[in-house]
């Protein structure tokens, strides 16, 4: 409840500074005004929205499933229960699922395996929580997705192959715009290359939309804008991107942003 | 005996392997199936000149380029009266609207909109160049398939994919060229 009414009163914030924003005659950098809404944000609330999103997160992370245990009993990578640094070594692969996950699908499948839900009782925003929970001991840690296991390097493979198809009534690409126009922007909106760290900062909330954006939300907001339906969450697509953007940053030496982070 | 029967059992296996589509390829084309109908019903349906710029990482090799530029300047089709400098009025409504031209991600139009993208050379006062027959042409084919151009450019084939008819290709043409044009004037 004291959530509910706290996100409005942020909504309602957002609402005004982004009409103050698009009143403005000069494009401003919107990563300078990204930091100072959120700014504005603590020294309003005391809290960054995507503080609250965590929070939320952790309440679920020690929710009883029906077969009676929390997701303290799910291997997020480098054994059950530990979540310290987790979120910097994914996409990788999974012996019990014989799948490579990202941390979403990561937790959508140990909601079922280990809580004992039933897929269509998975709620996508719990998922969003509970992915930017765990991401949050990950808050700076230095990117480290190094393909090894033969199903991790197809799926490097199959994420460089996806990363360069030009498809859709906009002939476009991954590629096109993040490799070749790297440092331009599309409108206000900077676009970075995976070298240049690109994919670091989610999860994120972005005040422009006043929601959170976890990896796959931010691919299919991609995917949308270029005019090609969205993949389905969890899908081989967005684990192989991902598993392709964040080995090519690791390559760069990058670290994440402060998790969640605060962007336009 | 049994050499030539080891032989034999090569070939067939060779002959099998060569036979199949690509492994990377069908593996490449089950992951997209398996991640939504209508993401691989867009995914799967390329046309030729996008399924080469994937393959060839958007660098079209020397031999493949005049055959890939006629096939390109095949696909424009013209307005029925045969008009390439339409309505300039008209035309920026197609060049601001997100859903038809969406110039503004790209390019830098108008002097007072701000928030223009830098990925495409600046538009503005592209009506410099005059109105020559040439200038028009090229105006309205360079529109309405980039591609016709320079191959695998990041500038889409708006005309092409339909996302505007040619009469609003030649109102686009208007937009750049005509002197009133807001595009044009300080």
């Amino acid at each position: 409840m004291k959530r509910i009414y706290l996100l409005s009163s942020l909504a309602l914030l957002g609402l005004g500074a982004l009409f103050a924003y698009t009143q403005g005659q000069k494009p401003l950098d919107p990563f300078e005004e990204a930091m100072r809404q959120r700014q504005m944000y603590l020294e309003t609330f005391g809290i960054l929205p995507g503080e609250l999103f965590a929070e939320e997160g952790k309440e679920l992370f020690y929710r009883k499933g029906p077969s009676g245990n929390t997701l303290e009993a799910c291997d997020f990578g480098k054994g059950p229960g530990v979540l310290e640094g987790v979120y910097a070594i994914l996409p990788k692969y999974f012996p019990d699922s014989k799948k490579v996950e990202d941390l979403e699908s990561r937790v959508y499948t140990c909601m079922q395996t280990v809580q004992g839900f039933k897929p269509e009782e998975i709620k996508r925003d719990e998922v969003r929580a509970i992915t930017t929970y765990i991401a949050s001991f990950s808050s700076k840690a230095k990117i480290q997705v190094v393909p090894k296991h033969p199903a991790e390097l197809a799926m490097y493979n199959l994420g460089r192959e996806l990363w360069y198809t030009r498809a859709g009534a906009r002939d476009m690409s991954c590629a096109v715009c993040h490799d070749q126009y790297a440092g331009q922007r599309v409108r206000l909106s900077p676009v970075r290359s995976p070298k240049q760290g690109l994919g670091n900062e989610w999860p994120a909330y972005r005040f422009e939309a006043d929601k959170l954006y976890t990896m796959e939300d931010r691919i299919d907001f991609c995917y949308e804008s270029i005019a090609i339906p969205k993949p389905e969450s969890y899908s081989e697509v967005h684990v192989a991107l991902t598993l392709y953007m964040l080995a090519e940053a690791t390559k760069a030496g990058h670290s994440f942003e402060e998790l969640p982070f605060f962007t336009r | 005996m049994k050499r030539r029967s080891v032989l034999a059992m090569g070939f067939l296996l060779l002959g099998l392997g060569l036979s199949q589509v690509g492994p990377f390829k069908a593996r490449l084309e089950a992951a997209i199936k398996e991640s939504g109908e209508e993401f691989a019903r867009v995914m799967l349906s390329q046309d030729r000149g996008q399924a080469l710029c994937t393959q060839y990482r958007d660098k079209i090799p020397a031999d493949l380029m005049p055959k890939f530029l006629e096939e390109q300047k095949a696909l424009i089709k013209y307005p029925a009266d045969g008009k390439l400098l339409g309505d300039w009025k008209n035309g920026e409504e197609v060049f601001t609207d997100p859903k038809r031209g969406n110039c503004y991600a790209c390019h830098q139009g108008v002097a007072d909109e701000v928030a223009y993208g830098t990925m495409g050379p600046s538009l503005l006062n592209y009506g410099a160049r005059g109105q020559s027959e040439a200038v028009v042409r090229y105006t309205y084919e360079k529109i309405y398939n980039a591609w016709a151009f320079v191959p695998c450019s990041l500038m889409y084939r708006g005309g092409v994919h339909g996302l505007f008819t040619p009469e609003e290709t030649a109102d686009l043409v208007a937009f750049l060229l005509d002197p009133e044009s807001p595009i044009n004037r300080r």
